[in-house]
C-alpha cells in the first residue's frame, strides 16, 4: 500500500511541476497578448497545480506519519504550496492577474531545482532525528511557509513596480500597461509584507521555543537563526521607512525585492554555505 | 545650568530619533551577518581557534559576545525606551482623549465625503450609525456647528509602543539569564551518580548542591528500524535521598528546582573492573575513545577503540597509551568476563556493555521574561498590522432653514489609504439611513 501511495505522490509531484510550468507560460503569453481565454487557462493551471501540490503534501503526510516538513524536498514542496496559495488569494481578492507572470516562475523554479539537484534518495520520507520530533516543528514551518509565500508575492509586486516605473508608458509600454497602477502595486506589496511580517516573527518565536525544548537554548546565533533575524530586520526597516518616512514607490519596491533575496538566502544559502544546528536541513 | 539642560536636550533628541534606531538595527544586522561567515567559538570551537590570530583578537570568532555588539544592543534598547516614552502621552491622548476638529478645515481632506440633509436627521444618523459600526464617538457642540471624531480599533494605537518595548523585555530576559543562570553538560553511564557541582560548566556558576543518578539510558528504536529517541531515566538525590525521578528524552526535558535537564547525546560504552594491587576500581568507558581511564599511580591511559554485539556476547577492543605517546603501547580484545594484564600494572576485566547519556543542564531564570517579551512582540505586531485604528472625524455645519452639511473624512497615515473600503461602507450606511428616515418622515407627513 505504501509503495502505491509513494507512486501516487511522485505522479502528483510531476503533475504539479507540469501545471506550474504551463501556468507560467500561459501567464507570460497572456501578459504579452492579453487574450482573455489564455489568462483563464493560466489561472486554471495554477489551480490544478495547487491541487496536485496539496495532494502530494497530504500523501507525504500519510506516508511519513508526520507533517511533511522535515527535509529539503518536503519543505520546498510545501513552500511552493504557500507561494501559489497566497498568490491565488491575491489574484482573486485584488483582481491582479499580471502578478502571475512574475510569481509563477518561483514555484516552477523551486520544483525544477528538486528535479535537477535531488536524487530519489533525498526525496523519500526519511527517518527524522530525535530533535525534530516535536509539535513545534509543525508550527515553526507552517508560519515560515505563510510568511515566505507572502514575501514571494510582495517580491513579484516589487518586480512589477520596478518594471512598470522603468518602462512607464513608453513604446515598450504595451505589456507594462497591463500592469496595474504603480500606487496599487505599492499598496499591495505593503499589504503582503504587513501580513507576512507577524508570521515571520511567529516563525522565529516558535523556533526559539522549540530550540529551548530540544537544546536548552532559545537563541544560539546559529547561522539560520541569525539570517532569519537579518531578514526580519530588513523587513522591519521596510516598514519603518514606509510608516515613518513615507518611503514608497521605487525605494519600497527595491526593499521588497531585497527582502525576498534575504528570505531565499536564509532558506538556501545558509544550508549550502553555512553550517549550524539546521544542518539536518541539508538540501 | 541652561547649557547642561541644552546638552541633555540634545542627548534626548539623539536617542529619541528613529534614524539612530534604524542605523543601529542596520549595524546589528551587518555584524550578525559577518558572524555567520566566521566560525564562532560557541558553536565550532576547533574551527574558530584555527582562524588567524588577528581575527580572533578583533573578536570575529566571538562576535555576538563582544562588548561592541552588546553595546549596540544596549543602545538600541535605550533608543527604544526613549522613543516610547516620548510618544506615550501622544498615543494616550489619541486613544483616550481624542479631540473633535475645530472646523471643517480640521477634517482630513484626502478621503472625504459630504452629505446634505436636515440637521437633526444628520446628527442622529451619525450618532446611531457610527457606534453601531464599532466607532467610539466623541462629540463637541460649537457655535453654528457640531463636530465629532469616531475611532475604531483604538487599541491599535498601542501596537508600535508594545512592539518596541517588547524588545527591551527580551533583552532584560537575556541579561537575567546570563547574569543569574548557568549552562553545563555532563556525560555519565547508567548507574553513575553525578554531583551537580561537578559537571562541566560552560557559563555561570552552580550554587545548588544535589546529585543526579542515571538509573538507565537507552537508545530506543521503532519496530520499523528507525530511531525513536534517546531516553534517560534519572533521579535527583538530596543528601543521598531520592527526591525526584523522571524519564527524559530529546524535546522532553525535566526541571528540578529551576534547573532543567535536556537529553543531548548518547553513546554506547563498556563496564570494566580494574584490579590494581588488590584494589578493585569500577571503570566505565565510552565507545570510540569518548573518554579514558588513567590508573592511579601510573601514566597509562585506557580507551575503548571499538565495541561489538549486544549485552550477551559483547566484545571490546581496547587500547593503552603511555604518557604523551600518540601510538598505543598495548591493544587487545576482550569478551564479557575475560581479563587482560595491562603493562604489568593492573588487571582489567570486561564486565559487559553499558550506555552513556549526555545531558545539557541549564538554569535560566530569564526564560519566562523571554516568553513574555515574545508574547508582547506578537501582541504589538497584531495590534499594528491586523488592528490598525480607523479614525473618522467630521463637522456638521448648520445652514439656513434647518438644513445642514455633513463633512466627514478618514485620517490616513503615511502608509497610504488602504482603509477606503471601511470609510465607503460607513458613508454608504449613513446615506442609506438618511434615505430611509426621510422616506419615513414623508410617509408620516
Amino acid at each position: 500500500m505504501n509503495s502505491g501511495l509513494t507512486n501516487l505522490e511522485t505522479s502528483m509531484f510531476y503533475l504539479t511541476i507540469m501545471a506550474y510550468f504551463l501556468s507560467m507560460i500561459f501567464y507570460w503569453v497572456w501578459f504579452g497578448f492579453k487574450q482573455q481565454v489564455i489568462g483563464q487557462f493560466a489561472t486554471l493551471l495554477a489551480i490544478v497545480g495547487l491541487a496536485g501540490n496539496t495532494t502530494a503534501v497530504v500523501l507525504r503526510t500519510i506516508i511519513a506519519g508526520r507533517p511533511p516538513l522535515s527535509n529539503g524536498y518536503e519543505f520546498i514542496l510545501t513552500f511552493c504550496w504557500g507561494i501559489v496559495a497566497v498568490y491565488l488569494f491575491a489574484e482573486f481578492r485584488y483582481r491582479i492577474k499580471p502578478l502571475g507572470a512574475f510569481v509563477a516562475p518561483l514555484p516552477f523554479l523551486l520544483l525544477a531545482y528538486i528535479v535537477m539537484k535531488m536524487g530519489p534518495e533525498e526525496r523519500v520520507a526519511q527517518a527524522i532525528p530525535p530533535a525534530l520530533k516535536s509539535q513545534w516543528l509543525t508550527f515553526h514551518v507552517i508560519t515560515a511557509i505563510l510568511s515566505y509565500g507572502a514575501f514571494a508575492v510582495s517580491f513579484g509586486l516589487g518586480m512589477m513596480y520596478l518594471l512598470k516605473s522603468h518602462y512607464g508608458g513608453g513604446a515598450s509600454g504595451k505589456a507594462s500597461s497591463r500592469i496595474p497602477d504603480l500606487e496599487v502595486l505599492d499598496e499591495l506589496a505593503y499589504k503582503m509584507v504587513g501580513f507576512a511580517f507577524p508570521f515571520l516573527t511567529l516563525c522565529i518565536i516558535t523556533g526559539a521555543i522549540w530550540a529551548n525544548y530540544a537544546w536548552g537554548t532559545y537563541w544560539s546565533w546559529d547561522p539560520k537563526e541569525t539570517w532569519s533575524l537579518i531578514t526580519w530586520i530588513i523587513y522591519a526597516g521596510y516598514l519603518h521607512a514606509r510608516l515613518m518616512y513615507g518611503w514608497k514607490g521605487k525605494r519600497a519596491a527595491w526593499m521588497a525585492v531585497f527582502g525576498f533575496v534575504a528570505v531565499l538566502f536564509t532558506f538556501f544559502g545558509v544550508n549550502y554555505f553555512l553550517p549550524g544546528l539546521h544542518s539536518y536541513a541539508q538540501i | 545650568m541652561t547649557e547642561k539642560s541644552d546638552k541633555q536636550g540634545k542627548l534626548w533628541e539623539l536617542f529619541s530619533s528613529m534614524k539612530l534606531g534604524l542605523a543601529l538595527l542596520g549595524i546589528i544586522a551587518f555584524v550578525a551577518a559577518i558572524g555567520t561567515f566566521f566560525p564562532q567559538i560557541s558553536q565550532e570551537p576547533d574551527k574558530a581557534r584555527a582562524v588567524g590570530q588577528v581575527w580572533q583578537a578583533l573578536g570575529f570568532t566571538h562576535l555576538y559576545s563582544t562588548v561592541w555588539f552588546r553595546l549596540s544592543l544596549g543602545l538600541l534598547s535605550l533608543n527604544l525606551i526613549v522613543c516610547s516614552v516620548q510618544r506615550f502621552s501622544g498615543i494616550y491622548r489619541r486613544t483616550f482623549k481624542p479631540l473633535p476638529p475645530e472646523s471643517a478645515a480640521g477634517v482630513p481632506r484626502k478621503i472625504r465625503a459630504e452629505i446634505e440633509a436636515a440637521v437633526p436627521v444628520l446628527r442622529q444618523a451619525v450618532e446611531r450609525v457610527m457606534p453601531a459600526m464599532g466607532y467610539r464617538l466623541t462629540t463637541a457642540d460649537k457655535e453654528e456647528m457640531w463636530t465629532f471624531v469616531g475611532m475604531r480599533h483604538r487599541w491599535g494605537n498601542w501596537g508600535s509602543v508594545v512592539t518596541h518595548l517588547s524588545f527591551v523585555v527580551l533583552l532584560v530576559g537575556a541579561l537575567l539569564g546570563s547574569a543569574l543562570g548557568f549552562r553545563g553538560y555532563f556525560m555519565a553511564a547508567a548507574g553513575e551518580v553525578v554531583p551537580i557541582q561537578q559537571i562541566q560548566i560552560e557559563k555561570g556558576k552552580v550554587s545548588e548542591d544535589f546529585s543526579v543518578r542515571i538509573n538507565s539510558a537507552e537508545d530506543r528504536f521503532l519496530p520499523n528500524g528507525e530511531r525513536d529517541n534517546w531516553y534517560t531515566d534519572l533521579s535527583i538525590l538530596e543528601s543521598g535521598k531520592e527526591v525526584g525521578r523522571q524519564t527524559i528524552s530529546v524535546n522532553h526535558p525535566f526541571t528540578y528546582r529551576g534547573i532543567t535537564f535536556y537529553q543531548a547525546s548518547f553513546a554506547n560504552g563498556a563496564r570494566f573492573t580494574a584490579d590494581i594491587k588488590g584494589q578493585k576500581i569500577p571503570v566505565m568507558l565510552q565507545d570510540q575513545g569518548g573518554n579514558y581511564f588513567q590508573a592511579p599511580g601510573t601514566d597509562l591511559y585506557l580507551i575503548v577503540a571499538a565495541m561489538q554485539g549486544g549485552s550477551g556476547q559483547a566484545a571490546v577492543m581496547f587500547q593503552v597509551y603511555k604518557g604523551q605517546g600518540s601510538q598505543p603501547v598495548q591493544t587487545g580484545q576482550l569478551t564479557v568476563g575475560e581479563r587482560a594484564d595491562v603493562q604489568g600494572q593492573y588487571q582489567l576485566t570486561f564486565d559487559g556493555s553499558t550506555a552513556f547519556t549526555g545531558l545539557q543542564v541549564k538554569r535560566d531564570p530569564g526564560v519566562w521574561v523571554i516568553w513574555l517579551g515574545s508574547a508582547l512582540l506578537l501582541v504589538g505586531l497584531m495590534l499594528s498590522f491586523y488592528w490598525s485604528p480607523r479614525i473618522v472625524s467630521g463637522v456638521l455645519e448648520m445652514r439656513s432653514a434647518g438644513q445642514g452639511k455633513l463633512i466627514l473624512g478618514l485620517a490616513t497615515g503615511k502608509s497610504g489609504g488602504s482603509r477606503h473600503a471601511d470609510f465607503d461602507a460607513l458613508v454608504g450606511t449613513l446615506k442609506e439611513r438618511l434615505t430611509s428616515e426621510m422616506a419615513t418622515e414623508e410617509e408620516l407627513q
